[in-house]
């Protein structure tokens, strides 16, 4: 919605004394700083990106080169570490995610083109570099199926209506390669378009009644894993 | 008087527009290093030779054109020895560092920057974010080590493990300042 829109409707029953247009230039200021915020917000990827990449290329590390791709982690209940350090968590951290994150750059990723990054039907590692991790700190229930608690690298088959979600515990591996006869637990969610497009694979868990959903999301394609954390 | 909550409201909403984001990509990216080195990558190549021993993610800082000790990261002071998270080492094993035996667990690692040496902390305190309640009484260890100037400045900061006699070393690099922390294998 434009903020001049919205100033329009709102004014009526805002402007309606002598200190009217002032009022009006302190409501669009307010208006306007926070809007301002999202939208360089929206940029902000890009111009990471760019930075990462303009790094990648500027810098040598003889020690240890920083990755294209970055890791970051996400943690059930959000932000885990910021509440634990500001004193308002309740519980201990219920599940954590360490993933990479790759980048679209113009890329097609989910299809069935040659040039498809991520093929229907292929295994993909949900991320880049070493395997996709997931930790669960207690015992949950992932479509009616008990999963204990403790560590799992996590994989996807992506197809154009559904991804297959395989949880194996061969850990700390290389996400290229998957043991099979590791595999614990297989589940299958649909898929939705995700609007706007993500130029940067995201994993989240986004709180639901009675545990979390792990959102995955890249380019115009998201998927949800509901975790019960209540059994 | 219903002007308050009208301009809450805006205030709200405009917060929700700006802060229901999905998470961006962070400024100083995390990354992790494994003792043995690349111990992903050698075991879906069956290049392992040794067992799997201790691993360290942490988020990294880069240089930016600042002086960073002494500066950026004050001497004397509690720096959570990265970015964003605290950073947190784990050990697979039993090891050894200056005669302090860790068992097997995660733990957090704070480091005092002075001149010329850096206090490593070992903290049993884990998932918690930066060093900003830093707890002194859930210190597993102190270990002092002497910093090495070297010439080559590093832009990123750079935290992974080494082979050294009796086991292995953690080494921490950024700017012109390197430190080695030696652990020995039980």
């Amino acid at each position: 919605m434009q903020p001049g829109t919205m100033l329009k409707y709102t004014c009526p029953y805002l402007c309606n004394n002598q200190f009217a247009m002032f009022r009006k230039k302190v409501y669009l200021l307010l208006f306007l700083f926070p809007l301002l915020f999202s939208c360089r917000q929206n940029e902000a990827p890009k111009k990471t990106n760019d930075v990462i990449d303009s790094l990648q290329s500027a810098t040598i590390n003889e020690y240890a080169p920083r990755d294209q791709s970055p890791m970051d982690m996400s943690y059930y209940p959000l932000d885990y570490p910021v509440q634990k350090m500001n004193g308002t968590d309740s519980t201990g951290p219920v599940a954590r995610i360490i993933y990479s994150r790759p980048h679209k750059k113009g890329r097609n990723i989910f299809g069935d083109k040659p040039e498809s990054l991520c093929q229907y039907g292929k295994e993909w590692r949900l991320g880049a570099n070493e395997a996709t991790e997931l930790e669960l700190f207690e015992n949950v229930n992932i479509s009616g199926k008990n999963v204990s608690r403790g560590r799992y690298i996590v994989y996807c088959i992506p197809f154009a209506d559904k991804w297959t979600i395989i949880f194996n515990t061969n850990l700390f591996t290389w996400g290229l390669q998957r043991d099979h006869s590791k595999d614990i637990f297989k589940v299958d969610i649909p898929v939705s378009k995700q609007i706007p497009a993500l130029e940067d694979f995201t994993m989240v868990f986004i709180s639901t009644p009675g545990g979390a959903d792990l959102l995955m999301a890249w380019d115009d394609v998201k998927a949800s894993l509901p975790i019960d954390f209540s059994k | 008087m219903n002007r308050i909550p009208a301009l809450l409201v805006f205030f709200l909403m405009a917060c929700h527009i700006g802060f229901s984001q999905l998470p961006l990509i962070d400024k100083s990216p995390m990354d992790m290093s494994y003792y043995p080195a690349n111990y992903p990558m050698l075991k879906i190549q069956d290049k392992l030779t040794e067992p799997l021993v201790a691993r360290v993610i942490y988020s990294r800082p880069q240089k930016n054109d600042r002086v960073i000790f002494g500066d950026l990261i004050e001497y004397g002071k509690v720096w959570r020895l990265g970015a964003n998270e605290a950073t947190e080492i784990e050990f697979f094993q039993q090891v050894k560092i200056n005669n302090i035996s860790l068992k097997k667990g995660r733990y957090t690692l704070y480091s005092i920057p002075y001149p010329d040496k850096w206090t490593i902390i070992i903290n049993k305190d884990a998932d918690t974010w930066g060093s900003f309640k830093y707890d002194i009484k859930k210190d597993i260890a102190r270990i002092d080590i002497p910093v090495q100037k070297q010439p080559e400045k590093v832009e990123i900061f750079s935290l992974y493990f080494e082979k050294a006699p009796g086991g292995f070393a953690f080494i921490a690099a950024w700017d012109d300042v390197k430190v080695y922390l030696p652990i020995s294998l039980q």
